[in-house]
C-alpha cells in the first residue's frame, strides 16, 4: 500500500539476521507488525555506511534511529501494539529505558571494548563487511564511540578507572536481565500471546549476547541461566526469522522448502511401497519393483541416491 | 533531585535538615549533589541512599512483589533517562537558557573570571555527554516531545491511584515528585516544559498531594523557601 521501504543495516551471523541490536529491533518489529521491508545488508561494497545504521529509506524520507523508525512504521499503520492498554504502553517505555540504561553499556563493552572479544571477533567481522580503506578506520571509531559513551554516562567519580566501571556495568546488566526474566515469567511474550514493541527491543538487545560466540562470555553465561529469556529469543528467531537465518534469499528458501516437502512426500510414498513390495515378495518372489524405478527418476534430488543404493 | 531525597526521607519518617553549600559537589563522595551526612558517614545518589536507609531498617518497597519491583526500577530508569536528561539539556544546551539563567546561577558563588570558566567547563562536560548518548542532535522541540511522552507514560501508569503502587508511596513516587515539582516551580525562559507537565492533571494533583502530606508539616514560609532553595540547588547540579 505505502511506498516501498528499504532498511539498510549490518548483516548477521551465528544464526542472527543482524549483529547490531538496533537493526535487530527494527527487523523484529517489522516482522511482528507485518511491514513489508526490503532489507539491504551492508556488505563489502563501495557504498560506505554513513553514520548511524540502521537507516530506513522510504521514497525521499530517511530515518535513522530505531525509535523514530518504529514511530514512522506506526504512522504507516504497521502497529504491533494496538492491543496494548495505555498502562502497558507506559510500561513499554519504562522497560526500554531500563534496557538502554542498564544493559546497553555492558553490551557495548562485550562487543567493542573487551580486548579479546574486540580483536578476535568484532573487529574482523565488521572490517570484512566494510570496503577498504574504511575497514581500517571505522571499527576503531565505533570502538572509541562505545568507550566514550560508557565512560561519560557511567564513569563519573568515584568510578575513575575502566575496571571499576566494567564491574559496575556488568552488575547492572545482570540485575537488568534478572528483572526482565521476572517480568516475563512464564508467558510467551511480554504482553500475552502476541509480540509487541517491547519484545522487539528485548530481542534486539538479548539476541547478540545469546548467540554470538565470543571468547569472554560473562553475560552470555548469565543469560543462559534465565531459560525464559533464551526461549523468547529462540521463539522469535524460529517463528519470524526462519527464512533469513539460513542465509538464502526468501524466494530461494521458499523453493527449497517446496522441494523438501515434495521429497518428503516421495520418500514416504516410497517407504509405503517398499513395505508393500516386501509383502509381495514374500508372497510372489518374481514381482518386479517397477514403480520404485519410476519414482526414483521423478525424485531427482539427493534422496534418490540412497534409495539407489538400497534397491535390490 | 534534592527534592527527591527530601521526599523519600520524609516518606520514611526520617527527620532531615537541608543545608546549602557552594562546594557541595566537592564534598560529595561521588561528585554529585545532593548527598546526606549521617554521623560520620556520607552517602550520595539515590541508589546508595535507598540502600543505606534500608540497611538501617526503613524501606518503602518491601510490600512489592518481584514483578512490581522490576516495574518500579524500570520506571525509575525512565525518569532518569528522559526527565533528568531533558532538564540537563534545557539548562546547558539551550543557548538562551544558558546565557540568561544557568551561567549566572552556576557561577554566582565565585568571583570573575572563575565563574565563567567553571560554568563553561560544566557546559562542555554536559554537551559531551549529550553527544555520546545521541541527544546533541535533538532540537528543543524534540526534547519537549520526549518529556511529553515520558509524562504521558507516568500519567497513564499513575491513573487514578494516589501513588504509583497504590496505597503506599515508594522510591518511585519520591523520584517523580522531585523532578516534576522542580519542573513546575522553576522559572525558566519559557514555560513550555512546565506546560507539558501541567497538561496531565493527575500528575499535578499527585505533586500537590505529596507536597501537602510530607512538606506541609513545616510552616508555609520555610517549606516554600526550602523548596525554592532546593530547586535552585538541583539546577546547579
Amino acid at each position: 500500500m505505502a511506498a516501498p521501504m528499504e532498511l539498510s543495516c549490518w548483516g548477521g551471523d551465528w544464526g542472527l539476521p543482524s549483529l547490531q541490536p538496533e537493526s535487530l529491533t527494527v527487523m523484529a518489529y517489522a516482522k511482528f507488525s507485518g511491514a513489508p521491508l526490503t532489507v539491504n545488508i551492508i556488505n563489502n561494497s563501495w557504498r560506505a555506511p554513513k553514520g548511524d545504521l540502521p537507516v530506513l529509506i522510504s521514497e525521499d524520507i530517511v530515518i535513522s534511529q530505531p525509535a523514530k523508525i518504529l514511530n514512522f512504521l506506526r504512522k504507516q499503520k504497521y502497529n504491533a501494539d494496538y492491543q496494548l492498554s495505555a498502562k502497558q504502553g507506559a510500561d513499554t517505555l519504562a522497560y526500554i529505558a531500563l534496557l538502554e540504561e542498564k544493559l546497553l553499556p555492558a553490551l557495548l563493552h562485550t562487543f567493542w571494548i573487551e580486548a579479546e572479544n574486540y580483536c578476535s571477533v568484532t573487529k574482523p567481522w565488521f572490517a570484512s563487511r566494510i570496503s577498504f580503506p574504511l575497514s581500517l578506520y571505522l571499527p576503531g571509531k565505533m570502538s572509541r564511540e562505545a568507550l566514550n559513551r560508557i565512560m561519560l554516562t557511567r564513569g563519573g567519580p568515584p568510578l575513575y578507572s575502566l575496571t571499576e566501571v566494567e564491574a559496575q556495568i556488568y552488575r547492572d546488566a545482570k540485575e537488568c536481565l534478572n528483572l526482565l526474566s521476572k517480568r516475563l515469567g512464564t508467558s510467551q511474550f511480554f504482553f500475552g500471546d502476541a509480540p509487541t514493541t517491547l519484545d522487539a527491543f528485548v530481542f534486539g538487545f538479548l539476541a547478540p549476547i545469546y548467540k554470538v560466540c565470543f571468547p569472554r562470555v560473562i553475560l552470555q553465561e548469565h543469560l543462559k541461566q534465565l531459560p525464559n529469556l533464551c526461549r523468547l529469543c529462540d521463539d522469535i528467531l524460529t517463528c519470524y526469522f526462519r527464512s533469513t537465518v539460513s542465509g538464502h534469499s526468501p524466494a530461494g528458501q521458499d523453493t527449497a522448502d517446496a522441494n523438501l516437502q515434495k521429497l518428503t512426500q516421495l520418500v514416504n510414498k516410497e517407504s509405503n511401497l517398499i513395505e508393500k513390495m516386501d509383502d509381495n515378495l514374500r508372497k510372489s518372489p518374481q514381482h518386479p519393483p517397477r514403480k520404485l524405478t519410476t519414482l526414483k527418476l521423478a525424485a531427482g534430488g539427493e534422496e534418490s541416491s540412497p534409495w539407489n543404493r538400497l534397491s535390490p | 533531585a534534592t527534592l527527591c531525597f527530601q521526599a523519600f526521607l520524609q516518606m520514611c519518617n526520617l527527620p532531615i535538615q537541608v543545608v546549602c553549600r557552594a562546594n557541595a559537589e566537592y564534598m560529595s563522595p561521588s561528585g554529585k549533589v545532593p548527598f546526606i551526612h549521617v554521623g560520620n558517614q556520607v552517602v550520595s545518589e539515590l541508589g546508595p541512599i535507598v540502600q543505606f536507609v534500608k540497611a538501617k531498617g526503613h524501606s518503602l518497597s518491601d510490600g512489592l512483589d518481584e514483578v512490581q519491583k522490576a516495574e518500579m526500577k524500570a520506571y525509575m530508569e525512565l525518569v532518569n533517562n528522559m526527565l533528568l536528561t531533558a532538564e540537563l539539556y534545557l539548562q546547558w544546551c539551550d543557548d538562551a537558557t544558558v546565557e540568561e539563567i544557568t551561567h549566572p546561577r552556576y557561577g554566582s558563588p565565585y568571583p570573575w573570571p572563575l565563574n565563567r570558566i567553571l560554568s563553561y567547563q560544566k557546559q562542555w562536560e554536559v554537551r559531551r555527554k549529550m553527544k555520546a548518548i545521541g541527544w546533541a542532535g535533538k532540537t528543543l522541540d524534540q526534547v519537549l516531545e520526549d518529556v511529553d511522552q515520558c509524562c504521558q507514560a507516568l500519567s497513564q501508569r499513575l491513573g487514578t491511584q494516589p501513588y504509583f503502587f497504590n496505597k503506599q508511596p515508594t522510591e518511585l513516587d519520591a523520584l517523580v515528585f522531585g523532578h516534576l515539582f522542580t519542573i513546575l516551580t522553576t522559572q525558566l525562559i519559557t514555560d513550555e516544559l512546565s506546560e507539558k507537565v501541567k497538561h496531565y492533571s493527575n500528575l499535578t494533583a499527585f505533586c500537590r498531594r505529596i507536597e501537602q502530606q510530607y512538606f506541609g508539616g513545616h510552616d508555609k514560609d520555610s517549606s516554600a523557601t526550602a523548596a525554592a532553595r532546593s530547586a535552585k540547588r538541583s539546577l546547579l547540579r
